[in-house]
């Protein structure tokens, strides 16, 4: 299913008001614009599974409110619905059926939200803010995973107060990722623990970071077989780890490769270095994509070790990226990640979601 | 003659002004009164309730009533596990503080920590000494045991170092007070107080003489513990009749010494039994083997060793090991009048050997035992070709090893592991300095674009998202108060 003609342009959609061919450093890539964007930084983007037809985008974001559109074939954005909660939105994902969406915000709690009747319900609770919210879909049992900055992993059945199981971490959640039956959770001051969702989830493993910096982001990546076998962390230091679970020779298997770097040739002043926001693998190849504090995204093959593009350069960092249900639309939201403190905050500025047609870009590199 | 301090059931107390070096328990049988636990006091120590105690004395009613209440005994379990505090304790913040911990870290604890170190990087008045002042004293009343989990000596150390170069703080009582705790968490304190002396650190300041000397006085020499006071006395230091106190308290203390001595020695009517020294080397009997003779006294023992008289030797001779380590030709000359070796501090000395702490540091080649032809474990080897082809960005240079140092084909000095970079508070400053030097000749490779300073100010690390919580949720209160509508219409679109 293409999402653009081959002979619309950029921009021609009719999406944005600002569909000016001029090169704009707002949208230097001249990708699609995502009509009525969130009105301060968003936090995180999600698309609809494969379970319904057509395409749905949410995005949270720090006005408190989570939004959702509808990507139509021809590239158009339609506005749906929104809700709020009481505090920024930092997560939001689908449940497996794509009837539900749920969020997890600042303010301690999330929220389950019924698209059909467009009521949302609260269904978890901790004692700080919510991070990462996750929807698990087991054999023999279906769940919300909320890590939050309390230090602990719960698990909600939704029709209950009370989490069904409650885990203690070392430190508090900064990402997750869950592709059952394995999730990842990256902690402050470097923690990584694997956890196994059969059953019943239980903490598998504890990792030492292959990185030396501030965990940001992290993802699940899966074989060919489509078991999920290890996951890419990405640091607040321009690095990104590729970290396999049980790899048969973990010292030649698992690597990180620099990234979201200044100056790559030049030598002479120092290289900026950049946080990585986001990564998000293709569903369909494999590859992945990065987002970074520099503003530019980047797709990557990681079995051969190669890079396949990095974008131009946008004038606000990226914060959030991911792929629609069979790949073909990459979607990335540009807006301030406060890398610099609140002196760098201008809320005049405007945010965007930007959605480029992924099919091709993201082919993995033949090995050589 | 010399008191040792009785320290209270409930109330733990160190006090400078008594000359104490030891403490010592005084346990209540089981099942005695608290009544009891009085009149012991009073009786054998009339000296130890000083005006100047007050303190102690209204704690001690408190105590004493809670004790006759019959109340828990959740503290009896836990008194051994509570570190003393110079200024004493607050009763009730003890209890609460042992009875959260019987269960963890409590959320309370947490919330309150958090509300800790948020302060520590929204704060943007003048005196941000305040705020790291009170989290110190925070930490201390709720982590009575003291331990990892306070984070007690992480939080010094940052302190400390953070307002080094602050001249206006070098004077202020309470910035010393941090270095005397800090000081008082290293295994060297002298050289913590040296150092400050050679950095101008709170020499105007009478508490930095008073624990100085203290410490020289633990270790036994009384000599340089007065020459401390002297000191102070020539840097008119403030507060001057507390130094007179305290020095004249010293100076009794070691006059009553001498005349303890003495009075040994005169009256010494019958000839002591003679007494085991501990930690003597005795001489062995038997020609063969070596066999330890049954009377270890008298004419038995072949030296003494260890103990408390080694001490003055290792105190210079740290100091002149120091001085190797940390010379720094940079670093201004700073007027020591005294000792001249002050002048080559750069840094604060090793506050402890952190064996299981990891900071982000340069990675270095992983390197693989290699068997020499002996079969036994040679060198270092170089670090092996990488089988894969590591990743290349398009257009940057080829990835470099991070060189290794050593040369291992042609160094021929044997080392099994690879030398381990020790990380102390000494060198992450030396560290520091280096960096500082280079981003000022512009030789920095790399920098990071991102507010480091405000992420990594506190104890524990923030991650944007958690700055950016912290000044939505100090930000959002007055507003929810007052404007609530004027805020929705804001945002509405």
């Amino acid at each position: 299913m293409s999402l653009f003609g081959t002979t619309s342009g950029f921009g021609a959609g009719g999406t944005g008001v600002f569909g000016n061919a001029t090169t704009d450093s707002h949208n230097p890539m001249k990708d699609v614009e995502v009509t009525s964007p969130p009105d301060d930084s968003i936090s995180c983007l999600a698309f609809s599974p494969p379970t319904m037809p057509g395409n749905f985008l949410i995005g949270g974001s720090w006005a408190n409110d989570v939004r959702c559109w509808e990507v139509q074939d021809n590239g158009q954005t339609v506005p749906k619905a929104q809700q709020m909660h009481t505090g920024p939105v930092l997560d939001a994902c689908w449940s497996d059926d794509g009837s539900k969406v749920f969020t997890a915000s600042c303010d301690k709690t999330a929220k389950m939200w019924d698209l059909n009747s467009n009521q949302a319900l609260q269904i978890a609770q901790h004692d700080g803010p919510i991070k990462s919210i996750h929807w698990i879909k087991a054999p023999n049992y279906s769940c919300i995973m909320t890590g939050s900055w309390d230090k602990t992993l719960k698990f909600w059945d939704t029709r209950s107060p009370n989490p069904m199981m409650s885990l203690q971490m070392p430190e508090r959640c900064y990402c997750a990722d869950v592709v059952y039956p394995m999730a990842v959770v990256a902690t402050a001051e470097r923690g990584l623990i694997v956890y196994q969702l059969e059953n019943q989830p239980s903490e598998f493993r504890r990792i030492d970071s292959p990185l030396k910096h501030q965990h940001r982001c992290v993802a699940i990546f899966k074989d060919k077989q489509n078991k999920p076998t290890g996951f890419a962390l990405g640091s607040i230091e321009g690095r990104v780890a590729i970290h396999y679970i049980n790899p048969p020779n973990p010292a030649k298997d698992n690597f990180t490769f620099k990234c979201h770097r200044s100056n790559g040739t030049n030598t002479t002043t120092p290289q900026d270095i950049y946080a990585v926001n986001a990564i998000s693998f293709h569903p369909v190849h494999g590859t992945l994509s990065t987002v970074g504090s520099d503003g530019r995204f980047s797709f990557w093959d990681k079995d051969a070790r190669t890079k396949l593009k990095t974008s131009e350069q946008l004038d606000q960092p990226i914060t959030a990226c991911c792929f629609n249900h069979n790949g073909n639309i990459f979607a990335y939201a540009s807006s301030y990640d406060w890398s610099k403190g609140h002196e760098y905050y201008n809320p005049q500025k405007k945010n965007y979601i930007f959605l480029r047609n992924a099919a091709e870009e993201l082919k993995p590199r033949n090995k050589k | 003659m010399w008191y040792s301090f009785a320290w209270f059931d409930l109330y733990l107390v160190r006090l400078p002004w008594h000359c104490l070096q030891t403490f010592c328990w005084v346990l209540p049988q089981r099942g005695t009164t608290a009544l009891k636990v009085k009149q012991l006091e009073q009786k054998d120590r009339p000296q130890l309730l000083q005006p100047s105690c007050e303190d102690i004395t209204t704690q001690q009613v408190v105590l004493i009533s809670t004790m006759a209440e019959g109340g828990d005994m959740e503290w009896e379990l836990s008194k051994e596990n509570i570190q003393p505090l110079r200024r004493g304790r607050a009763i009730s913040v003890l209890h609460e503080a042992l009875s959260l911990q019987q269960d963890g870290l409590s959320s309370a604890i947490n919330q309150q920590r958090q509300a800790f170190e948020s302060e520590l990087r929204m704060y943007d008045g003048d005196d941000p000494l305040d705020v790291w002042d009170r989290y110190i004293k925070w930490t201390e009343q709720t982590f009575p045991q003291g331990g990892k989990e306070s984070n007690l000596a992480t939080l010094l150390e940052r302190a400390v170092t953070r307002f080094t170069e602050e001249k206006k703080y070098h004077d202020d009582p309470r910035y010393v007070e941090l270095w005397i705790k800090f000081a008082e968490n290293c295994p060297e304190p002298l050289d913590i107080f040296r150092y400050m002396q050679a950095q101008g650190i709170g020499v105007t300041q009478a508490s930095l003489y008073i624990a100085w000397s203290e410490e020289y006085e633990n270790q036994g020499n009384c000599r340089k513990a007065d020459l401390v006071y002297q000191e102070g006395f020539k840097k008119c230091a403030e507060p001057h009749d507390k130094l007179l106190h305290f020095h004249k308290a010293l100076q009794a203390r070691v006059s009553r010494q001498v005349m303890m001595n003495v009075e040994e020695e005169d009256s010494d009517d019958e000839p002591k039994q003679p007494e085991r020294v501990s930690l003597a080397e005795l001489k062995h009997r038997g020609k063969k083997k070596a066999i330890a003779p049954i009377n270890r006294t008298g004419s038995a023992i072949r030296s003494i060793s260890g103990g408390m008289q080694s001490h003055s030797a290792p105190v210079l001779g740290n100091a002149s090991n120091s001085r190797l380590v940390v010379f720094d030709e940079n670093k201004t000359q700073s007027a020591g009048p005294s000792e001249p070796k002050l002048e080559a501090w750069a840094a604060p000395p090793t506050s402890r050997a952190k064996e299981n702490e990891r900071n982000p540091e340069k990675w270095c080649g992983v390197k693989v035992p290699q068997k020499s032809k002996f079969g036994h474990t040679v060198m270092a080897p170089p670090p092996p070709k990488p089988t894969f082809q590591p990743f290349v960005e398009e257009s940057d240079q080829p990835p470099t090893m991070t060189p290794c140092k050593i040369n291992p084909a042609v160094n021929t000095v044997l080392s099994a592991r690879k030398p381990h970079r020790e990380e102390t508070p000494l060198k992450r400053l030396q560290e520091h300095h280096q960096q500082q030097k280079e981003a000022e000749s512009g030789k920095l490779q790399e920098q990071s674009t991102y507010c480091k300073e405000l992420l990594l100010s506190g104890a524990t690390e923030f991650c944007f998202e958690e700055l950016r919580a912290e000044r939505y949720f100090k930000k959002v209160t007055p507003e929810v108060r007052g404007q609530k509508d004027q805020a929705c219409a804001s945002t509405s679109n």
